[in-house]
Order: C-alpha cells, then sequence, then structure tokens
C-alpha cells in the first residue's frame, strides 16, 4: 500500500460526499423576504427537486408555463452585509425566473389537474394530467365498481420540460383515476403503474430505452376487475390470489383437522364476502417487480372518517402473480416492519440518488425519537398503528429530498410547511 | 534520468540511485513478487484467479437481490404458510380453536 494517501482518499463513497455537501446548508439559509412582487397571474404549482424548473399552470388550468430559475445573482462583500438592501431588480419576478414556454394541454371542457406532476430526473421529463368533470352517480357498467365516481376523459401527457414538447399521450375513457396528489399513479425508474379505480384494474407501463411511446404492459394474468358471470361464483385476477393466500394461512395454523374447519369458519367463511367486496385502492411499487397494494370497502373509501372502514394491505409479486403478505392496517407486525424499514417502504429510482436522503425515522435518529414519543403518548397502540399505517402506499415523489428537510440538519414545524413534505391521511378526490 | 525523488537532499548522495522511475522506452523487465497461496480455504471465486479451482463449494460474497424488508415479507409468509407438524395425542378438544400467536390479521377485529 502506498504510504502516501492522497486527500481523496478521506470521502471514499458518494454518500458521504453527499451527506458533506449537505451539512454546507447549515450555512446558506433563507434570511430574507421580498415583498410584493408583481408576479405573472399564474398558477405556480412546484420546483423540480434538481431546480431546473418552475411549473406553473394558467389560471384556467388548460396551459402548461414552466420558468427556468436563475439562482443566486447577488452577493454582497463587505464585513456586515445585513443593513444593505437588495437592488432594484430583486423586486423584479424577471429577475428569478426565465419563461421557457406555454404549452396547451386542456382544451374545451378539460382542466389540468393542478395537483398531479410527476418528474422523471434522468432525462427531465414531466408527467402531467388532465380531466374533464366528475359525474358521482355512474352507472355500474362493463365492469365497472359501483359507487365510484366516472370521469369521461382522462388523459395523461408525457413532456419534455427543456422545450415542452409533448412525447406521449395516454388517454382513459369513463374511468376514475385518483388524481389528487399523484395517489392514483407511481412512478418508479421507467416503470409507471397507474390504479383504475372504477375498473379495479392496475396498468404497469414501461417506457423502453429512449422510445417515447409507452408500450402497455399491463399485468395480465394478474390485476382484472371482478368478472361477474351469471350463474357462476368464479373469481379472476388478484381477488382469487388473495383469498387463496389467505386461505392457505389459515388451514396452516392447526395441525388438527377439526380445528383446522373450525378456523377456517371463523376467520375465513365468515368474513368471505368481506373480502371479496375489497376494492384496491392505491398501489406502489417496493422493487420492480413487487407491489403494495392498499384494499378497502368501497363505503372506507368515500367516507373522511376512514378509522371505522377496515383497510388491508398485500405485497403482490408481478412476476410469480403471488401475494407474499396481507395484513390488516392495525397489524402490528406491520407496523414493525413499518418502524424498522421505512426508507425501504419509498421505493427510490436507481437514477435519483438524492432520494435516498430524505430523512425518516428507519435512518434518523430525531425523527425516531418523534415516533416513539407519539407512540408513547398515545392511548390505543391498535389507534397509533393505523394511524401510522394510513400513510401506506407512500404517494410517489410525496416528500422532498431538500436539505432544509433533513432533520438530522435542522428542525421544523410540520404544521407550518403544510402539505408540502408529507400527505399523511389520504383523503380521496371524490369524498 | 534522475532517481525517483528527483534532487530531494539525502544524507548519502547514492541513496536511492538505483531507483528510476519507469521509462516507457525501456520498460522495466522486474517482475513484483506475487503471492501464491499454499492451501485452498481462501480461493477465489471460479471467475477470479490464476488458476481454474477444482472446489466444487465457493462462498462468494453477493448483492441480494432483493431488499431487507421484501425478504422480511417473504420470510413471514413462509413461516405463516408452512404446515404444522400434527401435534401429539395430549392436545385436547376442549381448548378450541388456538389464537395465532401474532396474526398477520387482526381478526378479533370484526368486519362490518
Amino acid at each position: 500500500m502506498s504510504p502516501f494517501k492522497t486527500p481523496k482518499k478521506v470521502i471514499n463513497n458518494v454518500a458521504q460526499l453527499v451527506h458533506c455537501a449537505r451539512r454546507f446548508y447549515e450555512n446558506l439559509v433563507p434570511s430574507y423576504t421580498i415583498y410584493d412582487v408583481e408576479c405573472p397571474d399564474h398558477s405556480f404549482r412546484k420546483f423540480t427537486d434538481d431546480g431546473q424548473y418552475l411549473i406553473s399552470f394558467s389560471r384556467n388550468h388548460q396551459d402548461l408555463i414552466v420558468f427556468r430559475p436563475t439562482w443566486l445573482s447577488f452577493s454582497c462583500k463587505e464585513e456586515d452585509c445585513d443593513p444593505h438592501d437588495l437592488p432594484s431588480k430583486a423586486k423584479r419576478f424577471e429577475s428569478f425566473f426565465t419563461l421557457l414556454y406555454c404549452v396547451s394541454l386542456a382544451s374545451s371542457n378539460e382542466v389540468i389537474c393542478k395537483d398531479f406532476f410527476l418528474y422523471m430526473g434522468s432525462n427531465q421529463f414531466g408527467l402531467f394530467a388532465t380531466s374533464t368533470a366528475q359525474f358521482h352517480d355512474a352507472p355500474a357498467i362493463g365492469g365497472a365498481i359501483q359507487g365510484i365516481p366516472s370521469i369521461e376523459k382522462i388523459s395523461f401527457y408525457l413532456v419534455r420540460l427543456e422545450d415542452g414538447v409533448i412525447l406521449d399521450e395516454k388517454v382513459f375513457y369513463n374511468d376514475f383515476v385518483n388524481l389528487a396528489h399523484s395517489m392514483g399513479v407511481f412512478l418508479y425508474d421507467d416503470l409507471l403503474a397507474i390504479v383504475s379505480l372504477r375498473y379495479q384494474m392496475c396498468m404497469v407501463i414501461t417506457d423502453k430505452g429512449r422510445q417515447h411511446e409507452l408500450p402497455v404492459n399491463r399485468v395480465e394474468n394478474g390485476l382484472q376487475h371482478n368478472q361477474h358471470i351469471p350463474g357462476s361464483s368464479f373469481l379472476s385476477g388478484i381477488k382469487q390470489r388473495l383469498l387463496s393466500f389467505i386461505f392457505r394461512g389459515i388451514w396452516n395454523q392447526e395441525a388438527d383437522h377439526s380445528l383446522r374447519v373450525q378456523c377456517l369458519k371463523k376467520k375465513f367463511y365468515f368474513h368471505f364476502q368481506d373480502y371479496v367486496d375489497l376494492i384496491m385502492w392505491k398501489v406502489q411499487f417496493l422493487d420492480q417487480y413487487h407491489l403494495l397494494i392498499k384494499f378497502g370497502s368501497v363505503d372506507g373509501g368515500v367516507s373522511r372518517n376512514a378509522d371505522h372502514h377496515p383497510a388491508f394491505f398485500a405485497v403482490y409479486n408481478m412476476e410469480t402473480t403471488e401475494i407474499i403478505a396481507f395484513y390488516q392496517n392495525s397489524a402490528d407486525k406491520l407496523y414493525y416492519l413499518f418502524e424498522q424499514f421505512c426508507d425501504h417502504f419509498h421505493a427510490t429510482s436507481r437514477n435519483s440518488l438524492y432520494m435516498n436522503f430524505i430523512s425518516s425515522h428507519s435512518n434518523n435518529i430525531h425523527a425516531l425519537d418523534q415516533l416513539k414519543s407519539m407512540k408513547n403518548k398515545a392511548n390505543s397502540f391498535s389507534q397509533f398503528v393505523k394511524k401510522m399505517l394510513a400513510s401506506l402506499p407512500f404517494s410517489c415523489q410525496s416528500q422532498s429530498p431538500s436539505p432544509y428537510f433533513d432533520q438530522s440538519l435542522f428542525r421544523f414545524d410540520e404544521k407550518k410547511v403544510g402539505t408540502v413534505i408529507i400527505i399523511e391521511q389520504a383523503h380521496y378526490a371524490w369524498s | 534520468m534522475g532517481s525517483l525523488f528527483g534532487d530531494w537532499p539525502s544524507f548519502d548522495p547514492h541513496n536511492f540511485s538505483q531507483l528510476r522511475p519507469s521509462d516507457p522506452a525501456n520498460p522495466s523487465k522486474i517482475t513484483p513478487a506475487t503471492y501464491h497461496p499454499t492451501h485452498n480455504r481462501t480461493v477465489p471465486p471460479p471467475n477470479q484467479g490464476f488458476e481454474k479451482s477444482k472446489i466444487t463449494s465457493v462462498e462468494v460474497i453477493s448483492t441480494e437481490a432483493t431488499n431487507i424488508l421484501l425478504r422480511q415479507f417473504y420470510q413471514q409468509a413462509e413461516e405463516k404458510l408452512r404446515p404444522k407438524r400434527a401435534a401429539a395425542e395430549h392436545l385436547t378438544p376442549e381448548h378450541g380453536c388456538k389464537q395465532p400467536k401474532g396474526s398477520f390479521a387482526d381478526t378479533s377485529n370484526s368486519l362490518p
């Protein structure tokens, strides 16, 4: 080994490097607010996490307007800079943002869903959605589930943010996808899962390489809506897999045959119709093959108070089409996995390294302290578990990787920050 | 061409005079010493090392395909789906249906 170590070898992995860079932000905090700036009359939505774009929509929610932020542009070299006012150009919107383009996404009776935006950082693509109005009492025809509203037309647009070119479009008719806070869609690397609540389908779309046409890779032998064949009680697809998993679990609990039958009667057959009536609410990727699916009753989705309605979680392997796990939302076992391995519920793309640095109670001692203090204060452990697990499945890109939200660097009041970082209780669009 | 350490001062000017930076036109013919293992307890994986090994089983460190969370799910599934061996005769009927320990579904909560 060479006796002459270079300083470069001291920081010998990327994670260490990133943490060093993030600690620098302890010295660089916002300290000045500029008021009464004349801004264009747009609905400003979000900065992309890489700081390259400011996404906004026109007031009528039909156009996408993208700006390029101009970052630090003023400096003061004196000993005491505080008394200095900023130059007059600091009061101008144009000093900070350059308009890149304005692109029309919605026409006539469509509007852009202002809560929906997913960013593919590796190639700077943005995913947007437009929809027409909702109908709440839509008839349950064509395999649709009763009680779920219908939207005449939902369109997803893949836009190259650099120049606003629409690369691809995917349209759903007379369907319902939960667009609010991008809850009905999950992006993982080049896989996009879209959940049709109305038809109880989950479509997984892949983007092979640089093709901008997204071939649909529907999970054929997996997630299909219930097929109500008259005169038959045959269940297909994931529901069948789920019931089989539950059955086998109960069957294997008892070795004695008569006890086994008793257990099955009490735990399986008694609740059979309730299991059959479960619908898929929300889905996320755990990795490229596994989905975490939340199931519940149709009523539970509508009600503001989800406590009185049971909810379940299942882990599904898309390759083998098997259910791997099934838990009720009050299950201790699932909670302990959530407490220990929270980070792994945030399935992060291989391409966005910085997403690995989101603080959670599994990677940050302060966040863990907060969680434990909430656990100790809770009146009922079961209620506490339900409350914590209500954040699963996680919504895609719902948390910011900003160093200012890094709990090893800063402490902040989540309530004052608002829904920017965490959307804990998912209330659905039709309630 | 000077020594590796150039004109650095040294007590004896002839010190280090044998060390020469390598000259691309005249590559050094000195082969560095290599280590040859005298036993096979630390044989490298079959695709490494200078000798094709006749060893049948080699322990190789590799990355697990599934992450730790998924491994936990699979492990719990395996425990759940593993059939229980039939108990001995002292299992009496009046015990009724046993409550499973740490049930995945809290079946004491009845569904509506």
